[in-house]
């Protein structure tokens, strides 16, 4: 069965299907010379005054020819993309229910196995509290699922009429980091500037808060090290603004750099479940950046060595 | 008459839905241990020698179905129940095949867990009663001219007899409930020995050499313990 299957495999199949076509193309022509140079000698011996239009015909007929082939061959290769796209579509789909199973089905076991329990017995004011906490945390995880998918599909409609104001990109920074200090408590961040010690950017703040509290929580979130460390270097320049996030997390391998902006993406295997979240942070990242008509690249040594993600900002006119 | 307070091991990553099970099992009057990962939860299993175990499938470290299988390889008896996300006949399948008691799909309800734990303690406790030794379901096995002993862990072979360490018994086991079908590296060292996934797998292969030596007739050219490349190990023999 298997050995059926591999015969089927699409870039097999594409490749053959255009080697015949081209075989065919060549074959096609030498044919068509051969017949048509064995009609001349055939037209000379009988003096027949016909060569001018022979000669001209052979050019036309290759031409046509060739571009009928020419355009079967685009055929072939816009189904083959299709194809493709499709595969990895459904991979793309599989890979999304096998991560929000997990990311929606763990807080709403734990909601359910507490408000259970509420029901079942009288427990202490001090006990109820607790748990009542792990519940609001619990919301709160499951709220921010929610608001993950809904926000990609709204940024990546490409029709996002959000407002883009011009602000200071350091002042922007500074405030996020104190108004969401509680979500950071264990990482040490910090934020070199440059001497002028104002960038100004334009942006959408609500968007660009979202990217840095992505950015932010990876970090802390794929990082085995005792402390997690992040340094934002703010850099001008004269046609690009570069924001470089470095920290001290898990690195990727270098084949993972373009991939892990992929929707879905995760390092990890998902068959023994070493991958957590819902692969989608550093995607809205990404469509973030896009709407700001710059760019977000990943740099890491190598795993266990940290990564960089650095975003580019075209600088105000 | 006060029964023995019964023990129940957890092997769960998340925080809340742990605490929140070992809350209802306590307050039900069993003794409760929590694990957040497999390699802890192995370790926890070996020190508490639990009457039961609740494992979560997606772990850190080791996942639940290997933890299951290095369970099963030393005890055929303890009631294992599993408490996956994975709700899907596949995945009860699998977890089912490889041995557990029972499968519960989060989110589950939380009288049904609390009702099928009951259950499956007092099947439990029906099987010691009955004074037969929690090993598992062979005794003896034979490939060729070896013949294996579990109970005393002894094993006759082209080097005489020769008694077994309890590693041996245990790899050698896993390798026979798998006879026929490939083992990686991972697999036999997250089984057979509980090592998460970053371990270096020299000792596997060390262990493979001493099985070649006891138990093959010619161990440069293995007929029982074959190599498979970049695929693992292979068990088998004509029976």
């Amino acid at each position: 069965m298997k050995q059926v299957k591999w015969l089927f495999h699409p870039i097999l199949v594409f490749g053959l299907s255009v080697t015949a076509l081209v075989a065919s193309l060549f074959l096609y022509i030498y044919w068509y010379v051969g017949v048509s140079s064995g009609l001349r000698a055939a037209m000379e011996r009988f003096n027949l005054e016909q060569e001018q239009m022979v000669a001209a015909d052979t050019w036309v007929v290759i031409l046509v020819l060739s571009i009928l082939i020419g355009t079967i061959l685009m055929g072939i290769f816009i189904i083959f993309v299709f194809s493709q796209k499709t595969t990895q579509l459904y991979r793309l789909q599989n890979n999304f229910i096998n991560n929000f199973t997990h990311e929606l089905k763990t807080p709403v076991t734990s909601l359910q196995l507490y408000l259970q329990t509420f029901s079942k017995y009288e427990l202490p004011r001090a006990d109820q509290l607790k748990y009542i906490q792990y519940m609001l945390l619990d919301v709160n995880r499951l709220a921010g699922t929610i608001n993950r998918i809904l926000n990609l599909a709204k940024l990546e409609s490409k029709s996002y009429m959000g407002e883009f104001v011009v602000c200071d990109l350091v002042g922007v920074i500074h405030r996020f980091l104190e108004e969401n200090n509680h979500l950071f408590k264990s990482c040490r961040i910090r934020v070199h500037t440059p001497v002028i010690n104002t960038v100004y950017q334009r942006i959408n703040r609500h968007l660009f808060e979202m990217l840095l509290i992505n950015i932010i929580t990876n970090a802390i979130k794929y990082n085995n090290a005792e402390a997690p460390v992040m340094d934002i270097f703010v850099e001008p320049g004269r046609k690009k603004t570069r924001i470089r996030f470095v920290d001290n997390g898990i690195g990727f391998d270098r084949k993972e750099m373009k991939k892990i902006f992929r929707k879905f993406y995760q390092i990890g295997r998902s068959d023994d479940m070493s991958a957590k979240g819902s692969g989608l942070g550093l995607h809205l990242v990404q469509n973030i950046a896009r709407l700001h008509n710059g760019s977000i690249t990943a740099e890491s040594p190598g795993r266990g060595q940290g990564s960089t993600f650095t975003l580019m900002l075209p600088t105000l006119e | 008459m006060d029964k023995p307070q019964k023990r129940i091991l957890i092997i769960e990553d998340d925080l809340h839905i742990a605490e929140g099970i070992q809350l209802n099992l306590t307050l039900q009057g069993y003794e409760v241990f929590l694990s957040a990962d497999g390699v802890s939860g192995l370790n926890q299993w070996k020190a508490m020698r639990p009457d039961l175990i609740i494992l979560d499938i997606m772990l850190p470290g080791i996942d639940g179905l290997s933890i299951l299988q290095s369970i099963r390889l030393e005890d055929e008896r303890l009631p294992v129940l599993i408490l996956s996300a994975k709700g899907d006949p596949d995945d009860r399948i699998k977890g089912l095949a490889l041995g557990v008691d029972d499968y519960l799909a989060k989110p589950f309800n939380l009288e049904e867990l609390l009702l099928r734990v009951e259950r499956l303690l007092k099947r439990g406790s029906w099987g010691r009663d009955n004074g037969t030794s929690a090993v598992s379901h062979f005794d003896t096995y034979a490939f060729g001219d070896n013949r294996i002993d579990f109970k005393t862990h002894t094993a006759r072979c082209r080097m005489g007899e020769i008694s077994l360490t309890e590693q041996e018994v245990k790899v050698l086991k896993l390798f026979i409930t798998h006879r026929g079908k490939p083992l990686s590296r991972d697999q036999l060292l997250q089984i057979g020995w509980g090592y998460s996934r970053k371990t270096s797998t020299r000792t596997v292969d060390n262990f493979i050499v001493r099985f070649r030596k006891y138990f093959e007739d010619d161990p440069r050219n293995p007929v029982y313990f074959k190599s498979l490349r970049s695929i693992g190990y292979l068990f088998d023999h004509t029976s």
